[in-house]
């Protein structure tokens, strides 16, 4: 009963332009798509949307995720660790961004675009959820290392254009392709593309535990 | 029974490091307990060291045997702790009951009844029980300083600390939020932090001075005021330049014959014509700030 009633304020509380932004996005892709009439574009627009929108979206909305809520000292107060609220309010970016991949395939499947050269149902999740992840990371890390969401989100846009407009060398490189956030959605035949997503999802999970460790240091951010 | 010894806490800012405490002790009993001092005195550093949201530098700090300096102490701690911060933010678009009860679910309070009666307890201390449908963006100031003193006795708290309860409050609000934590105050430890002398003066039986970090004063508002017996001086004058030669002007009144001044001080020899005065609480303040060179910039 006390998780129905901390999930329910926890939605009250929640910051609708978190929802709106990437919900706005879905809705430009698909009036493009329907308005080019061209269906060779679908798949184009769509794994763009799926593979490059969505993880920019995410990895900006998890840097303003903690340091903007308005009640962070009284929170800090109770005896609630630090790290349920990081993983509440950044879990509810990843469900939003689950649920706009969601509407986008079901979109996709409605004017019959075909996905399955990003693999099967499974791989064309990770295209979207692997990048998403770490971004995401990288986001809410940042953002508290810098103690400034701002930071973050300036951050993660960087690293999210650097990484667009050097794919190339990315994919190359020995190193590099296994940080190449892109891989899934524009190298999907990689054989390195398993090695990059077990890469990326490592960090994105090292960036989480160090984002709860720098968290747990309340007294920065206040 | 809240214990403070050699408490140092210091941070950077701007590639330099301040000190907020410097070794500062202090104990704290049951009751009322005033903290005074100046902006920048390192009163918030040390109700966020006592909240367990900061941690100490160097030096012990337990509160009800909990050390600070520890996780496990810092979350006993918490468990049983009333908070309001000097900058209380709040979910805007939540009523009143809405959002006190989110905090008691944070505190920790599973059980659903215990916790309705609880919230409309604290409410109703407040005196928001009326208006506790009503969203908070809707609330003036001083009503929203209430459901912040009801947030933080929805747990009915062992440690209750205000930071600034009284800061935008008009006359009549304050007098209410006064009362209620003098009634508070008579099976818990109280921590009331201000700059506003007068309500310490109105509601603490005990109460210590800060200034740059260290405590400069401890006992109750009546040592304090004490502490100026002598030093507190009535002057009536034509002139209409202050008074000055090492004197502090706490007060001034204009009269038919000339300006009243107030003047704390250690003599008024050049002012054979002023009389001495009983202190007031602000006089002590002020005498005891002059007395350890932290001068009271109010001329």
């Amino acid at each position: 009963m006390k998780k129905m009633d901390s999930l329910q304020y926890s939605l009250k509380t929640f910051r609708y332009d978190q929802l709106w932004l990437p919900i706005s996005f879905c809705f430009l892709f698909m009036i493009v798509m329907l308005i080019n009439r061209r269906p060779e574009s679908y798949y184009l627009l769509s794994r763009v949307y799926l593979g490059v929108v969505i993880p920019l979206v995410g990895g900006v909305l998890s840097a303003y995720a903690l340091l903007e809520d308005p009640t962070l000292e009284l929170r800090f107060a109770s005896p609630e660790p630090s790290s349920r609220l990081l993983l509440e309010r950044v879990g509810q970016i990843f469900l939003i961004s689950a649920f706009c991949a969601g509407i986008m395939q079901v979109f996709d499947a409605f004017v019959q675009v075909d996905l399955s050269a990003l693999g099967n149902i499974w791989h064309i999740q990770l295209v979207w959820l692997i990048p998403s992840l770490a971004l995401m990371g990288l986001g809410t890390c940042l953002a508290l290392m810098g103690k400034n969401s701002l930071n973050g989100v300036i951050c993660v846009s960087l690293i999210w254009l650097i990484e667009l407009l050097l794919r190339g060398w990315f994919a190359q490189n020995s190193i590099g392709k296994y940080f190449l956030l892109f891989m899934g959605v524009l190298i999907p035949d990689s054989p390195s593309l398993e090695a990059n997503q077990l890469v990326l999802f490592v960090f994105s999970w090292l960036l989480f535990s160090l984002s709860c460790i720098l968290f747990n240091r309340q007294e920065r951010y206040l | 029974m809240i214990k403070i010894e050699n408490l140092t806490k210091t941070y950077h800012s701007n590639g330099q490091t301040v000190t907020a405490l410097n070794a500062l002790s202090l104990t704290i009993d049951s009751g009322m307990f005033g903290l005074l001092g100046p902006n920048g005195a390192g009163k918030t550093t040390l109700m966020r060291i006592l909240a367990g949201i900061s941690l100490p530098t160097h030096g012990e700090v337990t509160v009800d045997g909990n050390n600070m300096g520890t996780e496990k102490g810092r979350m006993a701690v918490k468990a049983s702790l009333g908070y309001l911060p000097q900058e209380l933010g709040m979910y805007l678009e939540l009523s009143a009951y809405q959002f006190v009860d989110y905090m008691a679910i944070l505190k920790g309070m599973n059980d659903v009844t215990l916790r309705r009666q609880s919230v409309e307890r604290s409410l109703e201390m407040v005196g928001l029980t009326e208006v506790s449908g009503r969203k908070i963006k809707g609330f003036s100031g001083g009503m929203k300083r209430r459901v912040g003193i009801a947030q933080a006795l929805v747990n009915d708290p062992k440690l209750l600390i205000v930071d600034e309860p009284t800061a935008g409050l008009d006359p009549e609000e304050r007098i209410r939020l006064r009362n209620l934590l003098v009634k508070l105050a008579s099976n818990r430890i109280v921590l009331l932090s201000t700059h506003i002398v007068e309500d310490i003066g109105q509601t603490c039986q005990s109460m210590a001075v800060l200034a740059h970090g260290q405590v400069i004063f401890t006992g109750s508002p009546a040592d304090l005021i004490h502490s100026a017996s002598g030093h507190v001086w009535t002057l009536v004058s034509s002139s209409t330049e202050k008074p000055d030669h090492d004197l502090t002007v706490v007060s001034m009144l204009h009269l038919s014959e000339g300006i009243q001044y107030r003047l704390v001080g250690q003599s008024v020899d050049q002012y054979p014509q002023a009389q001495i005065t009983p202190p007031g609480l602000e006089d002590g303040y002020v005498w005891l700030m002059k007395d350890h060179g932290h001068e009271v910039d109010v001329n």
